[in-house]
């Protein structure tokens, strides 16, 4: 099994207007075995910026310490904080460094630009970015999830129909892999601030 | 999984099992049947690999149903877990199946033989078998009790499925469950939303 199928990932992040969503399962596994159904995969930068991290567990949790670290260290030497563009660039950075010895994480980077717009970026392994104006995803069933995004995404949704095309694309993804799933979460992100539900879905 | 219940011709089995079958970890079809008639009374829960198993079982079914003619009467289970054993062990080294043959004939009442991958034939009280067995071997030990009621078993059935389907990745979906008496086979399904157990 390749590493990044070691922990099992699903996330999906996706435009609408004036606001962003991202959504990630909240399994834990140990290749077959699911070990926890509560483990964050999503991280808060700062209001208006979240990054979604998928792929080796203790990666993800090591670089969500690196990101915070290095988000603290901006805001007090430029004493404001960071916007979308800059944080995914240096996240880039950070995982180009390791090249030859990489991070097994594919990030997910989901935010709101000093404008108001939104931002979405989505990169491999080694920092390769990718930017769109619609939907991203990564994670162990990534095919069922950019089958669900194409079908379901509509450009310019409100926060709450967002979420429901979120949720239902996630739900739906998950629900045919293995390794993800076992419940999930969506934050809504809007200028007025973020909200965040807890999904019930299959639990198995 | 298979759990005798009863006693001696009033006795009968539970066959269960889960839905999922994976190629990987995308799973391929999520309500399959892996309950299968090798004859009236008689069923297997198979695991493994789906082509073997369901290969394996057709052969059964067709000797079992030529058995029957000749002998002129329900073939015993022991019969039909011979038979099994008989395929899995002769060709061990080009198959990967784990089966579980289980019902109820005229002779012995209910009962219950496990056919693993090597091709040995054990009969037991109950049996388990697939990857989710794990999970469950702990949980069947401290609750099984010999002599159940058939509502009871059916109980313990679904409660040990939903317990491997939560831990398991490999397993999951619906249970499909099949009691099998004197009287014949119930058929009984269990939707993801009524599992009686779901993790927090």
């Amino acid at each position: 099994m390749s590493i990044l199928e070691y922990n099992g990932a699903a996330i999906i992040a996706m435009t609408g207007k004036n606001c962003v969503g991202i959504a990630a399962d909240t399994r834990l596994g140990i290749q077959a075995q699911t070990v926890a159904t509560d483990f964050k995969k999503v991280f808060k930068v700062n209001d208006k910026l979240f990054v979604g991290l998928a792929g080796l567990a203790t990666d993800v949790q090591t670089l969500d310490q690196i990101l915070r670290f290095r988000q603290n260290l901006y805001e007090l030497r430029e004493e404001r904080p960071m916007t979308p563009k800059v944080f995914s660039n240096l996240l880039s950075n950070i995982l180009y460094e390791k090249r030859f010895g990489p991070w097994f994480v594919e990030p997910v980077v989901a935010g709101i630009d000093e404008a108001g717009k939104p931002f979405l970026s989505e990169m491999d392994l080694i920092g390769a970015p990718v930017y769109t104006d619609d939907f991203v995803v990564s994670g162990t069933c990534s095919g069922n999830m950019y089958g669900m995004c194409e079908t379901l995404y509509k450009p310019d949704m409100e926060p709450d129909d967002l979420f429901e095309t979120l949720s239902q694309a996630l739900l739906s993804s998950v629900d045919r892999d293995a390794l993800s799933g076992w419940g999930g979460v969506v934050h809504i992100i809007t200028a007025d601030g973020v909200k965040s539900r807890v999904l019930k879905g299959r639990m198995d | 999984m298979a759990v005798t219940y009863g006693e001696g011709v009033d006795s009968g089995v539970i066959v269960g099992a889960d839905s999922r079958t994976s190629t990987g970890s995308y799973v391929a079809n999520r309500v399959s049947d892996k309950l299968t008639p090798v004859h009236d009374s008689i069923y297997c829960c198979r695991s493994g690999s789906t082509a073997d198993t369901q290969a394996v079982a057709d052969y059964v079914r067709h000797f079992l149903a030529q058995h029957a003619i000749t002998l002129d009467s329900k073939p015993q289970v022991k019969t039909a877990a011979y038979l099994f054993q008989k395929l899995v062990y002769n060709n061990k080294d080009r198959m990967s199946a784990s089966i579980i043959c289980a019902g109820w004939d005229p002779v012995n009442g209910g009962s219950v033989y496990c056919v693993p991958l090597g091709g040995a034939c054990v009969q037991q009280d109950f049996a388990i078998g697939g990857s989710g067995s794990t999970y469950i071997y702990g949980l069947m030990d401290a609750s099984y009790r010999v002599g159940m009621s058939k509502a009871e078993c059916i109980d313990f059935v679904k409660k040990t499925i939903s317990h491997a389907m939560a831990r398991d990745g490999s397993s999951g979906g619906v249970i499909r469950l099949a009691a099998i008496d004197k009287t014949g086979v119930e058929r009984f399904f269990v939707g993801g939303n009524d599992l009686p157990f779901t993790p927090q």
